[in-house]
């Protein structure tokens, strides 16, 4: 009696005030309830009040000063509250004022401060990941802490910065640290109690299935690799969760891991109430230049060669584009999306072949692009009335070092950055042609993308301009310079029938609105 | 520059610097607890404490877990029996050592995503100086604005190779020029001092600061470094080897 009682009261609560999971399959307009907006990954609102005639006009609404570190995370906004975050640090701020509701503050053990891209919410809780790879469950309506649960051990180099996909009761959590030759997982957590309910491992155990893609002899498997460091996506008919993977290790250092390295580069399709893998489809076999796959998995449904189809797409660190069947993995379309030198051509099953001469040398190899690669984490968008997928795209020239000797550990080398200049491009999904690229400076561009229904392409340059482009030509139709470098990807919504554009800069919110009330 | 990791290296390159670690000299503990591991440990778990028989060392949690030897003395002491490892009457000043030399490894590894300052020159010179040459007098036409006796001359000594070898590829740091035509038709010189999409600033020859809108005026914009990026663009990594060795004979 005592349970059904509580299972109705949390449904109430669910109802009352928090984020039903079953509001993601189809996220209302004044909601922006996970890391990419929806499941699909494809940063794409339906909002149109801003439109490609009107944005000029915009206005500053208001500004929030975190007095912190920069802020990397994209904001979730549910019943008119904003939830961002940076490493250690949550807030909670109004979405129509920018007042401060509440503000948590974890101490962390140790660990990494690099970034942290956000919080997953179910009913009224928030799960937030740590520099020392816990994951808290916050009370959304206040801040204060409801658990705390070990992910990984700090001590042997673990962390987590991503933002958690929640996915019917499930909260998705992955994994960061590929300095310590650390295996890599993903996680189902019960969001009441903190529980583990499954655990993906990214890569086999000897004998299984993806085993004979490491060497038979030695310790290399289990050393692994594959974080799982970016959120993923989701699709609720196949009932498929998609996550890209990172690299195997040592980072550099292949010659202690011959083999395609399973399933570290990865695209993976796991059912997300067993962690049990679908597909999986590799972007960088045997990777050795540091280019995780784990770039948004985008996903839609399109035509493709005259024939309807449920696709996934990815802009990967590597310079490629891939187009995969989301139901079965099979490759539809490869294509590189930057100038590159490290592969001779695609194989039969959509990967690219490497250039064994282009490893890492201890003389020194030029390789483009470099590690930081031809995209990273920074959001792609897909916007389905134009039918194009839109990319930060960077040309990094870097010469890669393998200086590890005897057996290698962590990195085991490291490439030095000669030169870089950054666009955004227009892809063809169906030919992989760039329909149009837009110069957004020397330099690597960290910015991300949101596409509207209001016709516009919201990004940011590489001398700290925020801009809204059209999304067919790429032409400029609005800008404002707003101070510094933008390591944030935009986000929208709309509160009292009007829309808002979120754009966060350094450690500014900045938040912009139409003139008028 | 010495504690340089991956966040700081993406702020290194934007600022035009390079990720470059320098190798602090170990501490006596650490070449005491070496000697000690690699007399008595390194057949079993490698000289370098990266596994052979035994397990990797440098990624074990009690290893990662441990402070002086608190975790570790016990395991030396008393052994692993079920894991056929002995025991070893090691005094706690040994143990220190042990985990000193230990701890130590570890930091190496986590600090190998760096190419060290110091990294030798041994590794680096694997190229042909004639040939290098050749290609500096001739398919690279370096000599068009390099001279081995002018600029070059000593080279090899003002940096080190990991920086000569950087620095040849594509120099950081220099200012490029710019000339802006106002509507008037007169026209603006100077060191280039930012430009965008939007606007283009420019330092004049009098050290003053001034900007214009692009859409208002003719930019026209030249970099020294043109010839290096597109070189850049053509390098085999032989002809990158080669111009080293001959940039290092400029000592």
């Amino acid at each position: 009696m005592k349970l059904i009682l509580s299972v109705v009261l949390s449904a109430i609560a669910l109802a009352a005030q928090g984020l039903d999971p079953a509001a993601l399959l189809k996220p209302a307009t004044d909601t922006w309830p996970t890391y990419n907006g929806d499941y699909s990954g494809q940063r794409h609102s339906p909002l149109k009040q801003i439109d490609s005639t009107n944005v000029k006009s915009l206005t500053l609404a208001w500004i929030f000063q975190a007095h912190s570190a920069a802020i990397k995370s994209t904001p979730l906004e549910v019943n008119g509250v904003l939830y961002f975050t940076v490493p250690d640090n949550v807030w909670a701020v109004d979405a129509r004022t920018g007042q401060q509701i509440w503000h948590y503050k974890y101490t962390s053990d140790g660990g990494d401060h690099i970034g942290h891209r956000g919080v997953g919410m179910y009913g009224n809780w928030l799960y937030f990941t740590t520099p020392d790879a816990h994951l808290v469950s916050l009370n959304a309506k206040d801040g204060t802490v409801r658990w705390n649960i070990e992910l990984a051990d700090v001590k042997l180099g673990y962390f987590s910065t991503m933002a958690p996909l929640v996915v019917h009761n499930h909260v998705i959590v992955g994994i960061s640290g590929d300095v310590t030759d650390v295996p890599g997982f993903l996680e189902s957590i019960e969001p009441e109690t903190g529980k583990v309910e499954w655990r993906w491992s990214s890569q086999p155990k000897k004998g299984e299935p993806g085993s004979e893609t490491w060497p038979k002899e030695g310790d290399a498997i289990e050393h692994g690799g594959g974080m799982t460091w970016m959120t993923g996506t989701y699709d609720p008919d196949l009932n498929l969760l998609y996550w890209g993977t990172g690299n195997p290790n040592p980072v550099l250092a292949g010659e202690g891991r011959l083999g395609d390295n399973l399933y570290t580069c990865s695209i993976v399709a796991l059912n997300p109430d067993t962690g049990k893998l679908a597909w999986y489809f590799q972007p960088s076999p045997h990777d050795v230049h540091d280019w995780d796959a784990v770039e948004t998995p985008v996903l839609f449904d399109a035509g493709f060669q005259g024939t309807k189809r449920k696709l996934l797409a990815q802009a990967s660190r590597n310079g490629y584009f891939f187009v995969l069947d989301r139901a079965t993995g099979k490759s539809f379309l490869t294509a590189p999306f930057i100038e590159s030198n490290w592969a001779s051509g695609v194989d039969s099953r959509g990967r690219p072949i490497a250039r064994l001469d282009k490893y890492p040398k201890s003389d020194g190899t030029l390789v483009e692009p470099a590690s930081d690669g031809a995209t990273n984490w920074m959001a792609p968008s897909f916007d389905p009335d134009s039918g194009l997928f839109y990319v930060i795209a960077r040309r990094v020239i870097s010469i890669f070092y393998h200086t590890a000797s005897g057996k290698a550990e962590g990195w085991g080398g490291r490439d030095r950055n000669l030169w870089a200049n950054s666009v955004i491009e227009a892809i063809d999904y169906q030919t992989g042609k760039i329909r149009w690229s837009h110069e957004l400076g020397d330099g690597e561009v960290t910015a991300g993308i949101l596409t509207t229904a209001g016709h516009l392409l919201f990004t940011a340059d590489n001398a700290g301009n925020l801009m809204a482009l059209d999304p067919e030509t790429g032409k400029t139709l609005w800008h404002v310079q707003a101070g510094g470098h933008v390591v944030s990807s935009p986000m929208t919504y709309e509160l009292d029938g009007k829309q808002y554009l979120l754009t966060a800069v350094q450690d500014l919110v900045l938040v912009w609105k139409l003139p008028g009330d | 520059m010495c504690t340089l990791r991956g966040g700081a290296a993406v702020v290194s390159f934007l600022l035009g610097t390079f990720p470059a670690l320098c190798q602090k000299p170990k501490s006596e503990a650490v070449e005491r607890g070496r000697k000690l591991f690699q007399s008595a440990c390194g057949f079993c778990h490698g000289n370098d404490a990266t596994g052979s028989r035994g397990p990797d060392l440098i990624r074990s949690a009690l290893v990662n877990h441990d402070k002086d030897g608190n975790l570790i003395g016990p395991v030396v002491k008393n052994g692993r029996v079920e894991k056929d490892m002995p025991a070893f009457a090691y005094n706690n000043s040994q143990i220190s050592d042990l985990a000193a030399f230990l701890h130590d490894q570890t930091q190496v590894a986590l600090h190998s995503a760096s190419v060290p300052r110091d990294y030798p020159l041994e590794k680096l010179l694997t190229g042909d100086a004639s040939a290098g040459k050749a290609y500096f007098f001739g398919a690279g036409h370096c000599d068009t604005c390099h001279s081995p006796t002018g600029d070059l001359a000593g080279i090899a000594k003002k940096y080190t190779p990991i920086n000569l070898e950087a620095r040849f590829l594509y120099p950081g740091g220099t200012r490029r020029m710019v000339t802006v035509t106002l509507p008037s038709g007169q026209q603006v010189s100077g060191t280039l001092a930012q430009m965008d999409e939007f606007n283009v600033a420019l330092r004049d020859g009098t050290g003053w600061y001034r900007s214009w809108p692009r859409d208002r005026v003719k930019v026209e914009v030249r970099d020294p470094m043109e010839k290096h990026l597109d070189l850049l663009h053509q390098y085999t990594d032989a002809n990158v080897h080669d111009i080293f060795a001959y940039l290092e004979t400029l000592k």
